[in-house]
């Protein structure tokens, strides 16, 4: 009977329950081997107080089983997450929100006699605009004595990549990409300057943790010494406070900023804003790819009740984006770091894992505004190949042409050859109108630029 | 209770926590200790007018 559930990819690790998909619906099997796990859980009042701190992703029990197996103990019904995302597509602050969360829910766990026993980013997802626990089987009965299972893991998902950004620039994304299990103590302790080694805290949590890991010793002290759950809160809490008070150094990147020291004229961007607001008037959406979306400008423009995925290579733009989608409280619009042209791969065992940014989700609609120089020029990506990937991803395109002329264009071939004889006007529209209509074109005002509203062929 | 050991906690993890406990409390007691040797030399906070309220009840 089992093997008729789709098992997804991502859930064979925890004995205690998987996640599958039925007839469209996310489900998660609760196995009779968690069940004092989940009955606490539940008897506390802990699940209800995280979900009610929109820590924890909402759920309801399902009192059927699915799935035939005798070890079944409950089905639940997870709310539905619009888009699953990766630490390798955060930004500083997104990473540094999930992993507050995280200890957060330790937190308040512990007061309850639980602790979670897995602490890594993926069980965390951005859903109405908040760091969410999606594994709702991480949660285990804390026994005095034990020490936090979870205590490494936690720090190299988290801890280790905020600390390495805080004090060496270095890009949240990127570190997980390379590492998407964490980056551990010993690497992090040689890469962190020596003045954060006067820091008691980081001392502690990564160099001497780097000292240590590894150590046979380990062992034979287990049996003598025991933490209590007082110390972990203590761990829990010199956590909590060492990344509340993690910033990014003070540098701007090139596209932070773009609008503001840009060459083009503040009536072309006033101008623009207009035009795309009237053509998303006459669209029918509920789904936005924002490709190039700098600091949100467009997304912002999206009517309330769309969901919107506003995606950009600068890591420092969309960390700039998160932080005042959350000071405005705008929970539709979710900013993630992505280079198109190397989108995020599919990852994990045997690929299936964590699939590929462009696999995830089709969507409604795509914007593509002030993006196509630097894909065609930058990249030398032609407009055959950009039509092929437009169509791809969405059905409705938003799209601007940058002509030649254009002075940032022009900038972009002053140090370089002009090899791109074919790329003018009309071979952008010809390339773009063998997958979509056109419905639209319509001269920025303030710019040479053209914004066009191409409609994908049935 | 059965414990679901999943996750490898790492060698070293859980010396590291005694450790981190060890060297944490030590300073919640002299950061304590301090608070009260401070409170010798400090002047006594003013009351609140709530103390106030409450003293004249």
């Amino acid at each position: 009977m089992s093997q008729l559930i789709n098992h997804h990819p991502a859930s064979f690790r925890d004995p205690s329950g998987f996640i599958y998909e039925k007839d469209g619906t996310v489900y998660r099997f609760v196995s009779s081997v968690y069940q004092p796990h989940y009955d606490l859980l539940q008897s506390s009042g802990l699940a209800a107080e995280l979900t009610k701190q929109n820590l924890l992703l909402p759920f309801t029990e399902i009192n059927e089983n699915h799935t035939g197996r005798t070890d079944w103990y409950k089905t639940l019904e997870p709310q539905l997450i619009p888009f699953i995302s990766y630490a390798w597509e955060w930004s500083f602050e997104q990473l540094k929100d999930a992993a507050l969360a995280t200890l957060s829910i330790c937190k308040t766990s512990l007061k309850k006699g639980m602790l979670l026993k897995d602490a890594s980013h993926t069980n965390i997802q951005f859903v109405d605009g908040k760091p969410k626990l999606i594994d709702t089987i991480s949660f285990e009965i804390y026994e005095e004595g034990e020490s936090w299972v979870a205590y490494r893991q936690f720090c190299e998902c988290f801890l280790n990549p905020l600390l390495l950004a805080a004090h060496k620039g270095l890009e949240v994304h990127k570190l997980l990409l390379s590492y998407p299990d964490g980056i551990p103590a010993q690497l992090t302790a040689q890469l962190l300057p020596f003045k954060t080694k006067l820091n008691p805290v980081v001392y502690l949590h990564v160099h001497l943790h780097a000292k240590i890991s590894g150590k046979k010793t380990a062992k034979e002290t287990k049996s003598s010494k025991k933490v209590s759950s007082k110390n972990i809160e203590q761990i829990i809490q010199s956590l909590y406070d060492c990344i509340k008070g993690l910033s990014l150094p003070e540098k701007l990147t090139t596209w932070n900023n773009y609008y503001e020291e840009t060459i083009l004229s503040a009536e072309y961007l006033s101008e623009k804003k207009k035009l795309v607001s009237s053509l998303l008037e006459k669209m029918t959406y509920n789904t936005v790819l924002d490709l190039g979306a700098n600091e949100g400008e467009f997304s912002l423009l999206c009517k309330k009740e769309a969901f919107i995925v506003a995606s950009d290579f600068d890591s420092a733009c969309i960390n700039s984006f998160y932080i005042s989608l959350k000071k405005q409280k705008q929970t539709n619009i979710l900013p993630l770091v992505v280079d198109l042209t190397y989108p995020s791969p599919a990852m994990g065992w045997m690929n299936t894992e964590r699939p590929a940014f462009l696999r995830r989700k089709k969507f409604d609609a795509g914007f593509a505004l002030a993006l196509i120089h630097h894909l065609a020029i930058a990249k030398n990506l032609s407009f055959e190949k950009l039509a092929v990937f437009f169509a791809e991803v969405c059905t409705d395109l938003l799209i601007e042409f940058v002509p030649k002329e254009d002075p940032k264009v022009k900038e972009m071939l002053t140090w370089r050859k002009d090899i791109f004889e074919n790329y003018t006007e009309d071979h952008f529209q010809t390339a773009f109108e063998k997958h979509f209509d056109l419905k639209t074109k319509i001269l920025v005002p303030g710019s040479v630029r053209v914004l066009y509203h191409f409609q994908k062929k049935q | 209770m059965m414990q679901l050991l999943y996750l490898d906690p790492g060698s070293g993890s859980y010396l590291i926590q005694v450790i981190i406990a060890a060297v944490l409390g030590a300073l919640f007691y002299f950061k304590s200790a301090w608070n009260w040797i401070k409170s010798f030399f400090s002047k006594p906070k003013p009351e609140t007018e709530e103390e106030k309220n409450e003293s004249t009840d």
